[in-house]
Formats: structure tokens, sequence, C-alpha cells
């Protein structure tokens, strides 16, 4: 029996066979802590070794300031304070500061991810650097500190759900909407402790932001990593930032062809319209044009899952046919994912442009992936909303969210209401 | 070793979010706290109410979303005896496993019980008694009941490094 690519990611890291179904300890690649959560693992750490311990390897530990950058209150600041005080201690030098961005964002730009890596994080959307072929997961802050000391963890060899998509998406429906639908049918659970590998000629030809978007919704599904080999483009911009060597990372993970897979799922999106996961549960999809005409008082664009250059300008494109501007009834507001995306959206001239619009375009964050930070919703009110989860109560008591593709998003924003945006892009088109 | 406490039933897929809300976790530190505000926005009672011993019962995919450990600590300092679920979200599982929260994989009790009951459950024998009914569970698997037998992972890493 052949292998499938998480397989062969476990048995690098462990530096042995493994079946599927066993537990085995891995060597770690990186393991990784933000703002929310860091300073949690820094404490626990000096706890169990009674503030005399050191780091496993500080090279291989990493900070990322993400979720409430910069921090918007003194308790905030004191935790960021502590971390960046443990790292100093440390020697570890990659602290990514509130300047920087959304954290998996930021090791992918910088390089720092390689096909085969294990990576942990105390994000629970870590997985999406399966986007590049990394098996990078969530964890606790336990964990993580466990990590530190031994540089090791274990983990379940998981089993194996084969998706393969094929199709051309049609004007106004990306992949953000694929994933919408995959949710609604395979429900919260529907890929609970799987690892998924995405194939077919819709994932090959796919954007590294569509990959992204793909492997971070994972987690909506309950699965433990979804991976995506790269290829062409994706490849070539990889090589580039971490190196040469990732072409030979990435096929030595590659499935074989006997490799066994639990079950195989085809899907054909050329016939795929845009989707909403409607309030309060990520699998509780409907046609976007099903929901159409909700009123709407807050519109967010951004997050790891759909925070990316492509994302902003697919949002820029739908502002630029509705005349450049938003609805004046509706807060909208944009956030890069990452310095690099704000400066790319910069240079294409696109943030002058929103904030003629009425949009708020802020620095990159996490920023409504957590209440607390700016742009919480009143009680009562409606977001529309490119994050991940819309969960009751997760962006503001009262309030309720509808998760959606960055073109329908700033469709809703600028007509005041919930809009197919194949409404706005295909005027005037067959 | 037994318990015995009262039930609160719950569905499926509960989220870390509503186990603990996001905008605590910065500012709480303190894990007795943390209990105050646990499950806050699924049931007010819950934190109120419930009792040491008491045990959960839920459905399928119990603490999925945010990998947040409050979420675990939260219902550990609160008192709660166990969690029984149909299934467990992995980050979850890994949680309460490291705060030493016991949970046990049932999806038989689910329909015998109803808020407010009471159950008894017998680690050793791996056995549930609720309403005059017996259920058997599963062990944890051998790796699992290895780190818990060295007293969590922490304990186990550290006796692995010889630390101490």
């Amino acid at each position: 029996m052949g292998k499938t690519v998480i397989m062969k990611i476990m048995e690098r890291a462990s530096g042995r066979e493994v079946k599927v179904g066993e537990r085995v300890w891995c060597g770690i690649d990186w393991s990784t802590a933000r703002d929310f959560g860091g300073a949690s693992c820094a404490l626990q750490f000096d706890e169990i070794t009674e503030g005399r311990g050191h780091v496993w390897n500080p090279d291989r530990i990493a900070f990322t300031f993400d979720l409430q950058a910069p921090s918007h209150s003194e308790k905030v600041s004191n935790n960021q304070k502590t971390i960046r005080e443990f790292a100093r201690r440390q020697g570890i030098t990659r602290l990514f500061d509130v300047n920087h961005g959304i954290g998996q964002h930021v090791l992918l730009e910088r390089g720092l991810v390689k096909p085969g890596d294990v990576i942990l994080g105390t994000d629970s959307h870590m997985n999406l650097l399966g986007c590049v072929a990394a098996f990078a997961t969530g964890v606790g802050s336990t964990d993580i500190a466990a990590s530190w000391l031994s540089g090791t963890n274990w983990f379940r060899v998981p089993e194996t759900m084969r998706v393969e998509v094929t199709g051309e998406f049609q004007r106004g429906v990306s992949m953000r909407d694929f994933l919408t639908m995959l949710v609604g049918g395979l429900g919260a659970g529907g890929m609970d402790f799987l690892s998924v590998e995405f194939t077919g000629d819709t994932i090959e030809r796919s954007l590294l932001s569509e990959r992204v978007t793909l492997c971070s919704m994972v987690t909506e599904m309950s699965g433990k990593i979804g991976l995506i080999l790269p290829n062409g483009p994706v490849l070539d911009w990889l090589a580039e930032r971490a190196g040469p060597e990732v072409r030979e990372r990435a096929a030595a993970i590659a499935p074989d062809l006997d490799a066994p897979y639990t079950e195989v799922r085809r899907y054909d999106v050329s016939e795929l319209e845009p989707m909403a996961s409607c309030p309060d549960a990520p699998d509780n999809v409907r046609p976007v044009r099903e929901v159409a005409g909700v009123p709407v008082d807050q519109v967010h664009i951004g997050s790891c899952t759909n925070g990316r250059f492509e994302d902003i300008a697919a949002a820029f494109e739908v502002l630029k046919l509705s005349g450049f501007k938003v609805s004046p009834g509706v807060r909208t507001i944009i956030t890069p994912a990452t310095r690099e995306v704000m400066i790319q959206a910069a240079r294409a001239g696109m943030i002058e442009r929103f904030l003629e619009a009425g949009v708020v375009f802020t620095n990159p964050t996490c920023s409504l992936c957590t209440a607390e930070h700016y742009g919480a919703l009143p009680s009562g009110d409606v977001g529309c909303s490119t994050t991940n989860r819309n969960f009751i109560g997760k962006v503001g008591k009262g309030s309720h969210t509808y998760l959606m593709s960055p073109m329908s998003a700033m469709a809703a924003a600028v007509r005041g209401v919930i809009t197919d945006p194949r409404d706005i892009v295909c005027q005037g088109r067959d | 070793m037994r318990i015995r406490g009262k039930v609160w039933k719950y569905g499926d897929d509960v989220n870390t979010d509503v186990i603990f809300a996001g905008k605590y976790t910065y500012t709480i530190k303190d894990r007795a706290e943390m209990a105050r505000y646990a499950l806050e926005d699924l049931d007010p009672e819950f934190a109120r109410s419930a009792s040491p011993g008491d045990i959960i019962v839920a459905g399928r995919n119990w603490g999925c979303g945010s990998s947040r450990e409050q979420a675990a600590i939260c219902l550990k300092e609160r008192g709660i005896g166990a969690i029984i679920a149909r299934s467990f979200a992995r980050i979850h599982y890994r949680n309460c496993l490291n705060e030493g929260l016991p949970i046990i994989i049932s999806s038989e009790i689910q329909d015998l019980v109803k808020s407010g009951d009471e159950v008894e459950v017998d680690f050793e024998g791996g056995e549930i008694t609720a309403a005059g009914v017996t259920i058997k569970f599963p062990p944890y698997p051998e790796f699992v009941q290895g780190l818990v037998n060295d007293g969590g992972l922490v304990p186990h890493v550290k006796k692995t490094l010889g630390l101490t």
C-alpha cells in the first residue's frame, strides 16, 4: 500500500515508517505563537522550567503579533511586552511585531515555510500553510510550551480524504464560494480529524491566494490539514523566497498512486454560484441570491482566509463597476493580510480609490476575527464578512454575520443590502 | 476513580468561542476567574449553577473552532468532572488532556439523559451509569494513556529529556 502526503510528511518528521491511526512523535520545524496566546505560552514555559529554561532552538521559534495589532489596551500591551521580553531573553530573533500582519502569511512571505515542514502555532487556522504542503496545526499553550522544551510533539497519523476539483469559475464566483459550498455540504464535522489532499485542474491552475482560502477553511470542517502540492507559478514563487530546495521537498512528499484514501470526492465548479454562510454557523449555507436584500450595517474584507492582494483586487473590481462609491449606510472595512499586501494595494493605486469611496482601509491585522478589536458589532447589527467564522457573539453579542467572498462582500457594501455580485460584474454581458 | 454529578447537556458543534469568549482571553489570566465566564454565550446558567463533579454531555465535535486552551481551563476550574461527547474537536481534545480534564467518547448516553439528571462515571471500569443503565466506554488509546500516566504532556517531555 502506498503513502499519502501526510504520511510522507510524518515519516520525515518522525524518522520512521508510520501507519494511519498510530500516534508518533514528530520533530518540529517551527513552533510559533501569536500575541493572542503567546504570552500564555511564554509564562507557561517559564513556570515549567522555573524561569531557568532555554528553548530547544531559538531559530525555530517565531512570534507573530497579528490579532491585536496595534494593541488596543494596556492589558494587551503588557501581554505583548511579556512576549518581547521572553524572545529577547531566549535569543528568539523572529518576532514579527505589530507592523507585519497575519502570522501564517508573514511566515510564507518570508520564505520560512517549506513543503513537508511540521509547524505548530496558537492559531486554529495555522493549517492554511497546507497551501504549500506544510503540515501546520493550531494547538493550545501547553502543546507549544512542551514543544519549546523538546522540539517535538505527538500527532495521530490521520486518514486522508481526496478532493478533486475541476472546471472554471464563472465571473463573480471564486474559490471562497467553492469552499462555502463545501462547508455547507460536509458540515462542521465533515473532515473530522482528516488530512485532505486537494487536486484537479482547478487546483493546479489556482493562485496562492486561492489555495490559502481553500486550506484555511478546512478548519471549519474540523479537518486536521488541507494539503496542496505546490506547482507552476506557486512553486516558482516559493522557490524564490524559500530556496530552490523546495522543489525537491515538494516532489519527495507527492502521494503514491496507490495511496489509501477514505474517500475521493469530485466537484465541478463551472456551474457554481456565489454562496454565503448564514448566521450563526459557517455550515449554514445558502446561495447569496436566496438571502439577497438583507440590509447590512457593516462589511469587512480581510482575514487569514481572504486578505491577500487578489482578494482586495476582486473587491476593487466590484467597487469600480459600481462607480467607486460604497453605500453611506454601510461601514466598510478592508484589512490587508500583511504589510506586503498593503504595499501591493498601494502601488496598484487601489488604496486611494478605496478611501475616496468611503472605505476604512486599515493596517494589516486579524481585526474582526476577534471581538474587542476595532469593528466589533453592536447588538442587532448585521455584518457581511470574508472571515472564516460567524459563531454567535464572536464579533459582538447579539450581532449576526454572513460569511462570503470578497466580491459578494463588496457587492453588499455598495448596495447596502446583500447582493449577488453577478448583478454587478456581469452587467452588459450575456 | 469514580465521580458522580449532574448533567449539563448540549448539542453538536459547540465551539470554543462560546465556551470561553475571545474578548476575555487577553484580559483574564487568573484561572479561577476564567471559570466565571465558562459557556457564557451558550448557557449563562452554567457558570452560576454548576457544581464540582458535574458532567457535560454533548453531541458531535465538542470544542470546535479556536485553539484557545482557556476553553478547557475554564471548565476544569469550574469543577467539571468529565466531558462525555459523541466526538471531540482535535485541538480541544489535546487541550483537555493537557489540562487533566477527563474526556469520554460515547454515543449512547445522549439519548438516556437530560440536563439535571445524575450520572456516575467509573473511570477504571470504563462505565457510565445513568437512569439505571450502565454503558461501557472505551479507554484512552494506549499512547494517550501513557501521557496521562506520566501526569500529562509536560511531565512526560521533562521525563524524556531527563529534566525531572
